[in-house]
């Protein structure tokens, strides 16, 4: 692991309250008759290695965040939002980020940020709720329980251990649902707590660490109860602790949480985060908002980029951005557009080879006026789940077999 | 402890055969009424105590017989008329319609002037969010009928034939739909699955939520051929994908006309199909006859259902055994639900207190076991469902919600005991009702407009007087920039918005909001309790099913006890209502308080 040990000093008694401890006791004799358990997919030999998903809701206008200026059409189909060439970010001869986005041309330039262009899925739903549930069950148009990272975690490792994945957010997010693993979920840090009179106090703590469990349902559900104890108290220390000199930007949607988490050696190997409250669905007047929305979306993530390498982390994390779907070529009558189809993805990290991939879809040769994908959204699932987090099963876990990009070190 | 137990015999598990008269007790009785309702007072598990358990269970499951009229019809808002109808799927088909014909959702084109589409795009927005708050309305009049009704199996049913065909308004956009699945639900909870799979596809809410009207002759489109048998009947593993094609041909030209079933024969495929290995000029009742023919389907159906009721654990025997008896039944489900509550396998230590309640389950529970009769509108259930991840009528996706662990995280159990404060201890200053809050933008732009704010200055994300200059109206040089822009635009989306939801606000009935009106001090005083233990082992009995352990216990009896400043309850009456209810608090914030 090219991570250096902060473990050395502490006893094990501390790194099970971190949470080294499995959550599933005794778990392992359901998991075995379990549809979900592969025995040829278990332990992955990329321990140490870190994901963080970042979901862009709302479904981002990538033709105005990945400007196709080389392409005349663009221009014809936004005369009055299309980006003008000398306000970009020219990438090469063709394309050019807005100019807002600074922090991902930096990462470009390094050679740390792939741009997935094309990235869509057959048969695409224009529901924001459909359409992110299929993104965050990896089975689009059709039902699914558990999520692709809860899905892959199972796999990846069978015994559940705790804050193995974390969501940062309000709610749970359908993408980190499982059947075994226990998500920690937290939004405000400071707000990760139970309320309670203050004469309360000392016995929720007592209640809540105490029972003898008699069955495994028992025994799981005392186990989150203390748990929750300890994350609520270790969230708490870690975020107390977390010290920076790295800018975040305007707005700080989670990714500077999870660099405490890294910073303070937390287990975790799979943070979700979500850019919140359908931000990136620009009906109306989309320039300023979007332009805007880019600001701090690519400063945000640039900065914990940056923050990583800080913390001699850098080769351990690969971040991968995503939205719902993009959005209809033609702008609308209020200066916005509306639901689309495909968009770029992005995966960024030190450990990816940065550059371009996928074939851009073409702007004249539509579907109904929508662009018609060219990289199946599950390739670059693919792509983090096998060749970054080493779950050798991805074939089962996307439900076919999805050929992974050759954008990160493997 | 009032509620000690007898453990049960190892060999009850997966035995089907009933239990005896001498088997059955108060622990028994009120596993039953949590696991076949939503649990009950000490006084509700009394009246089955004194039955047998034929009895007790016959009263649970042949419902028909008992009365309910005390439940109030669902009073609809008068929010729906015909021009409703065919509702744009999007607000771009509605203002493409508005363009070509000069008119939608009964709202025409104005012949001249500033944002000529706009009355089009309010009318769109008004239905939006109407609907949206019609369904929480009807969510909240379901939640109250679990609360409220003699009948607890049917609503239980109903939760799961939810889970199971699971259908949302999110998608489909019309609260009226999901109320006529919701009664399909209740009328068929226990009934024939057969006739009730039958119903759902030719159901309007999961024709429109599973994309029938994309199921045409020629190109078909398979999303409902394949859930009808992933999800509603088989499972994966047991047809192929040219199954699904197949299917998917025999269900074209099946759509939904408003609230009836249509065949639409133009788009209707009844060409030769091969179905899991019969040939025929099959539609979509046939596919389904030959499901219902496939052995696997019965013990699929019966299989989910011992999950639902019993425990997660279920062995490949038993579940062949289950789903016999589906089979043999013709797939009535009472006889297997009656099957399963006298069951041996039911009361066995594995399956007791190893249920982790579902979110409306926890909540609907919780107020029977306080013995509030109706659900209170404080804490508001829909904002309630939310934070603990179950919001009704609106599943995360077709395939329902994942039961069991997928219920609990460390935040969500903190949340789940945030919502026993709320029961007890309602916070009506800070109360404001959710439904009247259309979010920090709209808000916004509404604060801009009652300002005077031209629309298109209103409506800009960041109005560049925010800061300071809001009160003292626009500069003329942003004004001009409004004239240009309201000038060129047909419709503001924003404005629209706004509109709508006033208007859908304005219409839609509001939810009652008062509290739960609790009285424990004379719950426990009636009990019988003496002392501060007498009072801890009284709610501890009411509320829990898996008991704590000693030191727990004496926990409670000490908070309890430092709280009333005596042990002695005959001291404490005049004062005893708000330590009760902080020790009700802390003991629904057990892990404990989480099974059943």
């Amino acid at each position: 692991m090219p991570r250096s040990s902060r473990f050395g000093g502490i006893a094990r008694r501390d790194l099970l309250r971190l949470g080294f401890g499995s959550l599933a006791l005794g778990a392992s004799g359901n998991l075995e008759r379990s549809p979900f358990w592969s025995q040829a997919a278990a332990k992955t030999a990329n321990e140490g290695r870190i994901l963080v998903v970042v979901e862009l809701s709302g479904g981002n206008d990538g033709l105005n965040t990945v400007v196709p200026y080389g392409d005349d059409a663009y221009y014809r189909a936004r005369p009055r939002i299309g980006i003008k060439r000398e306000r970009l970010r020219k990438l090469d001869q063709h394309f050019g980020f807005q100019s807002t986005m600074a922090g991902f041309e930096r990462l470009y330039k390094d050679g740390h940020l792939a741009i997935v262009h094309g990235v869509g899925y057959d048969q695409p739903s224009f529901s924001h709720f459909a359409s992110m549930a299929y993104w965050q069950t990896a089975a689009p148009n059709r039902g699914e329980l558990y999520g692709w990272l809860g899905r892959a975690a199972d796999v990846m490792d069978p015994e559940g251990h705790a804050n193995y994945i974390v969501n940062i957010d309000t709610q749970q997010s359908l993408a980190v649902r499982s059947r075994v693993h226990v998500p920690l979920v937290f939004d405000d840090p400071q707000k990760f707590t139970r309320t309670g009179f203050a004469e309360e106090a000392a016995a929720l703590k007592t209640i809540a660490g105490r029972g003898q469990a008699e069955n495994e349902a028992q025994a799981f559900m005392f186990g989150v109860s203390r748990s929750a104890l300890d994350a609520e108290q270790l969230v708490r220390d870690a975020w107390a602790k977390y010290r920076t000199p790295v800018d975040y930007g305007l707005v700080r949607f989670g990714l500077e949480r999870v660099a405490a988490l890294i910073a303070a050696d937390f287990p975790t190997r799979i943070y979700y985060v979500a850019y919140r409250n359908n931000a990136f669905d620009t009906h109306v007047y989309q320039s300023d908002v979007h332009a805007r929305l880019w600001t701090y979306t690519s400063d945000h993530i640039a900065a914990f980029i940056r923050d990583v390498a800080r913390l001699g982390r850098g080769k351990d994390v690969v971040l991968m951005a995503f939205s719902e779907f993009g959005r209809r070529v033609k702008e609308n009558t209020s200066r916005g557009t509306d639901h689309g189809t495909a968009g770029p993805a992005f995966v960024i990290g030190e450990p990816v080879h940065g550059g371009q991939y996928g074939k851009m879809p073409s702007l004249t040769d539509l579907d109904d006026g929508n662009l018609k994908y060219t990289t199946d959204y599950r390739r670059v699932y693919a792509t983090l789940a096998r060749t970054w987090m080493g779950h050798r099963d991805t074939e089962g876990l996307l439900r076919g077999n999805f050929e992974p990009l050759p954008l990160i070190n493997a | 402890m009032a509620a000690s137990r007898v453990s049960p015999p190892p060999q009850w598990a997966d035995d089907l055969s009933p239990i005896a008269a001498a088997d059955w007790s108060f622990d028994r009785a009120a596993h039953l009424l949590e696991r076949a309702g939503f649990g009950g007072t000490p006084e509700d598990i009394a009246r089955l105590v004194a039955m047998t358990p034929q009895d007790a269970v016959a009263a649970l499951v042949d419902y028909h017989t008992i009365a309910n009229d005390h439940l109030p019809a669902f009073e609809r808002s008068d929010v729906w008329d015909s021009s409703l109808r065919d509702f744009p799927v999007s607000r771009v088909a509605a203002t493409e319609r508005a363009e070509k014909t000069g008119e939608a959702m009964g709202v025409r084109v104005k012949p001249a002037g500033e944002r000529r589409l706009q009355p089009v795009v309010d009318r769109f927005f008004y239905w939006l969010r109407a609907t949206v708050l019609e369904t929480r309305r009807l969510a909240y009049w379901w939640a109250d009928r679990m609360v409220a009704t003699n009948r607890p199996l049917q609503e239980k049913m109903t939760l799961f034939w939810h889970g199971h065909f699971a259908t949302g308004e999110e998608k489909i956009r019309d609260y009226r739909k999901m109320e006529q699945q919701l009664a399909l639900f209740h009328r068929q909870a226990t009934g024939s699955f057969r006739e009730l799979l039958i119903n759902v596809a030719r159901d309007p809410a999961m024709l429109a939520y599973l994309d029938a009207a994309q199921n045409v002759k020629g190109a078909p489109n398979e999303n409902f051929a394949r859930e009808v048998m992933e999800l509603f009947t088989m499972g994966v593993g047991n047809y192929t994908e040219q199954d699904i094609r197949e299917a998917a041909r025999a269900f074209t030209g099946w759509i939904d006309d408003d609230l009836a079933f249509k065949l639409d024969a133009a788009k209707h495929d009844d060409g030769q199909k091969t179905f899991l290995g019969r040939s025929g000029n099959f539609d979509g009742v046939d596919i389904l006859a030959i499901i219902l023919e496939q052995k696997v389907t019965a013990e699929f159906i019966a299989g989910k259902i011992y999950r639902f009721f019993v425990r997660e654990d279920l062995s490949p025997a038993l579940q062949a055994k289950l789903g016999a008896i589906l089979r043999d039944s013709d797939y009535q489900v009472g006889p297997l639900l009656r099957t399963l509550f006298l069951s041996r396998d039911f009361y066995s230590a594995p399956s007791f207190g190893t249920r982790i309640k579902g979110p409306i389950e926890l909540v609907a529970s919780t107020y029977r076991k306080l013995g509030v009769k109706r659900l209170p509108g404080i804490p508001d259930l829909h904002v309630v469902s939310r934070e603990l991840g179950q919001v009704l009528l609106n599943p995360p996706t077709v395939a329902g919600w994942a039961q069991g662990r997928a219920w609990i995280t460390p935040g969500l159990l903190l949340a789940r005991g945030n919502f026993a404060r709320d029961v007890l201890f309602p916070d009506i200053i800070n109360f404001t009702d959710p439904n009247f809050n259309p979010g920090r933008e709209v808000k916004r732009v509404n604060d801009r407009i009652l300002a005077g704010m031209e629309i298109a200055v209103a409506t800009i994300e960041d109005a560049p007087s925010e800061g300071g200059g809001m009160a003292g109206g626009m500069t003329g040089g942003e004004q001009t920039m409004a004239n240009v822009i309201a000038g060129a635009e047909d419709f503001n989306t924003r404005y629209g918005s706004l509109v709508g939801w006033q208007e859908a606000m304005r219409r839609v009935k509001p939810i009652p909001r008062a509290a739960a009106q609790l009285d424990l001090a004379a719950m426990v005083l009636a009990a019988g309790a003496k002392t501060s233990p007498d009072a801890v082992d009284h709610l501890l009995m009411r509320l829990l099913r898996v008991p704590v352990d000693a030191e727990v216990r004496q926990v409670l009896i000490d908070v309890l006890e430092r709280d009333l400043g005596t042990r002695d309850l005959a001291l404490a009456t005049t004062y005893l209502e708000r330590p009760l209810r902080l020790l009700a608090h802390l003991i629904m914030s057990t892990p404990q308080y989480q099974l059943c």
